[in-house]
């Protein structure tokens, strides 16, 4: 099975007819399953005037009504704990997960019978195959395998292509760095961040990542994987080449990846998922290269279907012709943009945490940061507190934080960024989704905490 | 679609036809109420594994909740 560059080379390499087709038939399948045996659904298409038979084309998807993210939670607290999207409880399930909490929301919980749980892993193979992983590898996965669904599925699609696959577990970055080294990792999986914190420890340590057997990461969990400068970061620091994936709890694995020949955006597995992009404010669809509201309809988790959900996740598609690869899937171009909701206003300038992360990542010597915004009054500050590498002198910081102002200002209509320095170990540091934005403006004074 | 194409209208190939076979018939057995507990976890677990296979070529899609999987 080896010589095939794709995983399942005859619905990767359909036609937009075809795979047009092919995504109609199971929509079709997925609105009869969902109408049967679903009480949210039977109640959203009874309210909708909406019913399967009326799917004639891929177009009436429109007839379906959007699901967003309240509606879940708002089901859930009407029927606890797994809300009204199941076609089932948890005796048909074998795995229970949440999403990662990191918005300091209540967590989605959802359920995986045997089946959407192999179907998982088998979306992880599209993108591990597609950026190269095969069976003579060694996986080394760094994830701390909680009730977060995050590398599961990677995990068990290491498996099943057949490549070594190396839990990493809960443990301290530093042993991790030497499990790396000592099994002879040829791929690493995690998040762009915890990349870049894996390999700044290994310089700590004296360990020489660029010379390692590892060629390839595997990187999910944020959209940092296609910032070209952060992905150009890892690359460097690395000596190996980074692939970005997306995925979220709510499908329960990844719908993107980026493949081998790294074409600047993430492949859609459109044999599995439609994928729309939307206005998010009129929810009219946006054409080709416009941004716009992912919105995702998944074919796979039967117990928990999914249609139309609106993902909050900022996207721009293009056609498959992009990417030189031979598939027909259609990509993202710089994969996941952001958050609908992350641009900030800041007084009259919109900053974009991914731009500023996209500047940070061009100076070297740099740990880690945050963007910070205040209110003194009437008046909006934005800050950016860099922790730079242990040893930096006083004058280069002088050096560096003039230059990244400069940068910053540049880059968004003249807007002052105060550049902070921030003692060594002060900012958090991750391993799942980085937060590195924190916006204290909207919360009443003395709420902030210590 | 008929009896002897995929999802899409096309013939099916002598691979295909086999893997559906081998997935019928897996299916089958979960359906049986004479199996050990060994032997039902390991045909729930070959259909599932075939279940991917045919999902992905195109094959049949469908749920497998009526059979514990």
């Amino acid at each position: 099975m080896g010589a095939s560059e794709y995983w399942n080379p005859k619905t990767e390499t359909l036609g937009r007819e075809e795979l047009a087709a092919l995504q109609l038939h199971k929509l079709r399948r997925l609105c009869q399953w969902a109408a049967a045996r679903s009480p949210f659904y039977q109640r959203a298409f009874r309210q909708a005037g909406f019913q399967p038979e009326q799917l004639r084309s891929l177009d009436d998807l429109r007839r379906l009504p959007l699901l967003t993210r309240d509606q879940w939670m708002a089901s859930q607290g009407e029927r606890p704990p797994f809300g009204l999207l199941p076609v089932a409880g948890r005796e048909a399930a074998i795995r229970w997960h949440t999403t990662s909490g990191t918005t300091g929301r209540e967590p989605i919980r959802v359920l995986d019978t045997a089946k959407d749980w192999a179907w998982q892993s088998e979306m992880w193979c599209y993108g591990l195959w597609g950026f190269g992983v095969r069976p003579a590898d060694v996986a080394y996965v760094a994830f701390g395998y909680g009730s977060f669904i995050g590398f599961w599925g990677l995990h068990y699609g290491v498996e099943k292509l057949g490549a070594l696959c190396v839990p990493g577990g809960a443990q301290p970055t530093e042993s991790r760095v030497k499990q790396i080294v000592d099994f002879g990792a040829t791929v690493v999986a995690s998040t762009p961040t915890y990349a870049l914190r894996l390999a700044q420890e290994a310089d700590r340590l004296g360990v020489d990542l660029a010379n390692s057997p590892v060629q390839r990461l595997i990187l999910s969990g944020e959209p940092a994987g296609s910032i070209p400068q952060t992905k150009a970061l890892i690359e460097r620091l690395w000596g190996a080449k980074a692939g970005d994936t997306a995925g979220m709890t709510e499908i329960g694995t990844i719908m993107i990846f980026e493949c081998s020949h790294q074409p600047g955006g993430t492949h859609i597995i459109e044999d599995h998922f439609i994928e729309e992009v939307i206005d998010p404010a009129t929810a009219e669809p946006v054409g080709y290269g416009e941004q716009g509201e992912r919105v995702v309809t998944s074919f796979g988790r039967g117990i928990i279907p999914l249609l139309r959900y609106r993902t909050a996740d900022l996207v721009a598609k293009v056609p498959a012709s992009r990417c030189t690869c031979g598939r027909g899937f259609d990509l993202y171009e710089g994969g996941i943009l952001g958050r609908v909701d992350d641009m900030k206003l800041v007084r009259g300038t919109n900053v974009y945490p991914r731009a500023v992360e996209g500047i940070v990542r061009e100076f070297a010597g740099i740990e880690e940061f945050q963007l910070r915004l205040t209110r003194e009054g009437h008046f909006d500050r934005i800050a950016l507190r860099v922790e730079p590498a242990e040893g930096t002198s006083d004058q280069t910081w002088a050096d560096m934080a003039e230059r990244l102002a400069k940068a910053l200002a540049e880059a968004h209509e003249g807007l002052r960024f105060e550049v902070e320095r921030a003692a060594a170990g002060e900012l958090p540091r991750f391993e799942l989704k980085a937060r590195r934005t924190v916006d204290l403006r909207d919360q009443p004074i003395g709420a902030e905490g210590p | 679609m008929s009896a002897d194409t995929d999802l899409l209208g096309r013939p099916r190939t002598p691979a295909e036809d086999e893997l559906l076979e081998l997935y019928r018939r897996c299916k089958a057995l979960l359906e049986r109420e004479d199996l050990a507990p060994c032997a039902h976890a390991g045909a729930r677990a070959a259909t599932v594994a075939l279940w991917n296979a045919v999902n992905d070529l195109g094959l049949e899609h469908e749920q497998l909740i009526d059979l514990g999987a």
